[in-house]
């Protein structure tokens, strides 16, 4: 990995195979960035891994809610998912945001889906002119 | 009177000469004859041309004086009619003064009021516009209000009323609706 500097999507796509075979990738991700004095890039890098698994068929998906969500709508949410990405392993990671009142944000990606009732306000909120 | 007839025939007589009788002298009337004509010759060569000169002059002067009044007299007809003439244009100039001023004073508050209504009229419409344009932002500044106070009214509505079935049923049917 040492040498000449990669693009961010080799990169990325090196790091999704090896996590879909299985191994720990946090470290190695971690000495490259060092190494390669890249860690301004963690963030786009981490993103663009999850794109490339995606395109594996794995998605992660950033659910946003106001209250910890019920396993029946886990499963809503996942088929959703699965039905609209044609992923074929769909993980979600959960964040419970009360200020978000009511509704699920859920983030992929590639996609974004609000659907909370604190975007509906600040849409409402925006139409002021 | 006949004394002096009767005398005068006497001295004739005994002198026997005319003059004689009539008492003249000879010589003292010849003396006379050349003394007068000597003093006719003194005045005509060294007395009358001076005097005459002066008189011609004099005379001369009287004729120009004459004419010279006659021109003024004639210059001051020419004057009092030329003076005519221009008072006579200085009062026609001054009527057309006159008219003019009026004309073109008639003219400018026309003009004036013509500019009055304008500007009366245009302070109207601006106040118009202006009202229209507080009117407007008025509504906006109501519509703005009222959605302010429609989202933090729902919001400490829906804080409170959305349960977890709620919640669950708002987030299937927006996973529903979005698939």
């Amino acid at each position: 990995m040492a040498g000449a500097r990669l693009s961010r999507r080799k990169i990325a796509a090196y790091f999704a195979d090896e996590l879909l075979a299985g191994r720990n990738v946090a470290k190695p991700l971690a000495a490259y960035l060092v190494e390669s004095k890249r860690t301004r890039e963690v963030t786009l890098i981490v993103r663009d891994i999850e794109a490339a698994l995606a395109q594996r068929g794995v998605l992660l998906a950033d659910i946003a809610s106001a209250r910890e969500l019920s396993q029946d709508t886990e499963h809503t949410i996942t088929a959703y998912l699965k039905n609209k990405t044609a992923a074929k392993d769909v993980h979600l990671r959960q964040e419970v945001d009360e200020s978000l009142l009511g509704g699920v944000r859920i983030e992929t990606p590639d996609q974004r889906l609000d659907t909370t009732l604190r975007h509906r306000l600040d849409q409402l909120t925006a139409s002021k002119i | 009177m006949t004394n002096l007839f009767t005398q005068f025939a006497t001295t004739e007589k005994a002198s026997g000469d005319i003059f004689t009788s009539l008492g003249i002298d000879g010589q003292m009337l010849l003396f006379q004859v050349v003394a007068f004509l000597i003093l006719v010759f003194i005045l005509s060569k060294f007395v009358f041309p001076p005097l005459m000169k002066a008189v011609d002059d004099r005379q001369e002067a009287i004729e120009a004086g004459t004419k010279a009044a006659e021109a003024a007299e004639k210059k001051a007809e020419e004057a009092q009619e030329e003076l005519a003439k221009l008072l006579k244009e200085a009062r026609a100039e001054a009527k057309e003064i006159v008219a003019t001023a009026k004309d073109e004073a008639n003219a400018m508050i026309a003009t004036s009021e013509e500019k009055a209504k304008s500007r009366a009229e245009k302070i109207v419409k601006d106040a118009h516009e202006q009202l229209e344009k507080d009117v407007i932002a008025a509504r906006k500044a109501l519509h703005n209000d009222m959605i302010e106070l429609v989202a933090l009214a729902t919001e400490k509505v829906v804080g409170n009323a959305v349960s977890k079935d709620i919640d669950k049923k708002i987030i299937a049917d927006a996973v529903k609706e979005n698939a």
